[in-house]
């Protein structure tokens, strides 16, 4: 497999149950692409992101994220996985218990780093998703638009590879979904972080190339 | 309030268990200088036509650990008054030899029935006595009071970790979004589990200081105080340092154990 390619399904087939969800796809994504998924509601979009960090396990066919089999990974190799992963999730999944400056530095947390590095990465993440006020604030205290800010911030903390976002703009404000789409663009064009995002909108402008796969009747098809 | 009832619902039911576990060690202890009493107590009146030593002894039976003869002079002496000595001599050694035997462990009835039967068929030995009755009815007061003091704790425990594991449980509901997120970002078990490790850890030693600290009062101040003789003579037995060991250590070791329990049934599958 060549190198640069991080994610690569053939015949991949996802299910809860008996129920077949995604059925037989074929798709490959490379370093450094900035990939739009959209769908139907129901059509598996959230789904095929769960298999991409092992949430699920493919039921049949073959799915190699970070040359990974997904449908083999033990649970020691599928947690330094996520380790180098940044997901976002629809409902931002913080943790409302702890600071906003802390659930930013959640991946570094987990990779032990000092608390130093936590504060100044903290510091800088923030000013970048444009909450350098909020730093001692609770999740609970902040708007929709603000708290999914921090979860993409909390996503890119520790420079994934990857990073899935699933409707990270779902129902947000216009301003939060600029700052948002701009941090990505910048991910991806500046960084080379290869970028999934499940969205039911692509937004109108967009300033690096990128892909357009739709699910659709159980399959994955890209739009040229 | 609720963070109060909250931890109190687990240092309740570990202390429960711990005290069981002390009254347990504190029983066995205290039964044991009892059963040690009962023992000594204990012997069989040996008429023999030869003398015997305690070897001999020990080969019919193996359980016997002393025999001591009763001296036949005090007898003589006390015959021989008024009597010619010629006479008392031959009294003398007409009579048979007398033995009192202990044992070695405390024994069940039937078995020193056997005993005494296998005694018996020796045809050195012309008579066993025995004092069965109340001998016996201690004994099963005593297996009784011990079995029914076993089951009891073991019981107690049962239902007690039962609770423990079930206040774990709400802890790990409150936690679950954290240790879910934490799991999808990666994070090892001890990290994620780290919180309820704690909480229940200190839980644990505050238990196993209340248990200690109950103890130490019977033992220092209660049986002091009182005015029954056999607590006093048991207040040693009471409560030993090294018990504060055996009761962290099970703490602990019940922590561990839930903490386990809970983290692995509510792994990704709620997901
Ligand atoms: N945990 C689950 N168990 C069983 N079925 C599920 C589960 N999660 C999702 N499904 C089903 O799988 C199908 C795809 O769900 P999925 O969440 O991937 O859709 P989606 O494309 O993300 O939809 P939306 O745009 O509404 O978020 C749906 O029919 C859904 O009912
Ligand atoms: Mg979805």
């Amino acid at each position: 497999m060549a190198n640069n390619i991080v994610i690569n399904a053939s015949h991949l087939t996802l299910s809860y149950g008996d129920t077949e969800i995604i059925k037989d796809a074929a798709f490959s994504v490379k370093q450094g692409e900035f990939v739009f998924i959209t769908g139907p509601s129901g059509s598996g979009k959230s789904t095929l992101l769960k298999s991409l960090y092992g949430q699920i396990k493919p039921t049949a066919g073959k799915l190699v994220v970070g040359g990974l089999d997904m449908r083999t990974i033990n649970s020691n190799k599928l947690q330094e996985l996520r380790t180098h992963l940044g997901i976002v999730f629809q409902d931002y999944k913080l943790i409302n218990e702890w600071t906003v400056a802390k659930n930013v530095v959640l991946p570094l947390i987990i990779a032990g780093y000092s608390m130093d590095v936590q504060e100044t990465q903290a510091k800088r993440l923030l000013k970048h998703v444009k909450l350098s006020d909020k730093y001692g604030a609770y999740p609970l205290e902040l708007s929709g638009g603000e708290q999914q800010r921090v979860g993409v911030a909390r996503a890119m903390s520790k420079n994934p590879f990857l990073m899935l976002a699933d409707e990270p703009t779902g129902n947000l404000d216009e301003y939060s979904s600029n700052v948002i789409w701009d941090l990505m663009e910048n991910a991806c064009g500046q960084l080379k972080t290869t970028v999934l995002v499940v969205t039911h909108r692509i937004p109108s402008v967009f300033s690096i190339p990128y892909r357009h796969f739709i699910i659709e009747n159980k399959g994955v098809y890209e739009v040229h | 309030m609720k963070f109060i009832k909250d931890h109190l619902t687990f240092i309740f039911p570990m202390m429960a268990i711990l005290l069981g576990i002390e009254f347990f060690l504190v029983f066995d202890r205290t039964t044991s200088s009892y059963e040690e009493g009962l023992r000594e107590g204990y012997s069989m009146f040996i008429v023999a036509d030869k003398e015997l030593n305690l070897a001999e002894f020990q080969k019919l039976n193996p359980h016997i650990s002393k025999s001591t003869p009763v001296t036949k002079d005090e007898l003589a002496q006390e015959i021989s008054q008024g009597i010619s000595k010629s006479s008392s001599e031959k009294i003398l050694q007409a009579l048979p030899y007398f033995y009192n035997i202990k044992f070695d462990t405390y024994l069940h009835t039937s078995v020193l029935d056997s005993i005494k039967t296998s005694l018996e068929t020796d045809e050195r030995i012309k008579k066993v006595e025995t004092f069965g009755n109340s001998y016996s009815a201690s004994y099963t007061l005593f297996s009784f009071i011990k079995f029914a003091l076993k089951a009891f704790v073991i019981f107690m425990s049962l239902v007690s970790l039962f609770l423990v594991v079930k206040q774990m449980e709400v802890w790990n509901y409150a936690h679950r979004e954290r240790m879910q997120v934490m799991e999808i970002f990666g994070a090892p078990l001890m990290l994620r589990s780290g919180v309820l490790f704690k909480v229940a850890t200190i839980d644990a030693v505050i238990s196993t200081i209340l248990t200690t600290t109950i103890f130490v009062m019977l033992k220092h101040k209660w049986a002091e105080e009182s005015h029954l003789e056999i607590l006093k003579q048991m207040q040693d037995l009471l409560f030993r340092p090294f018990d504060f060991f055996i009761l962290l250590m099970t703490s602990l070791m019940i922590v561990i154990v839930s903490v386990y329990i809970v983290v692995f049934s509510t792994r990704e599958s709620s997901q």
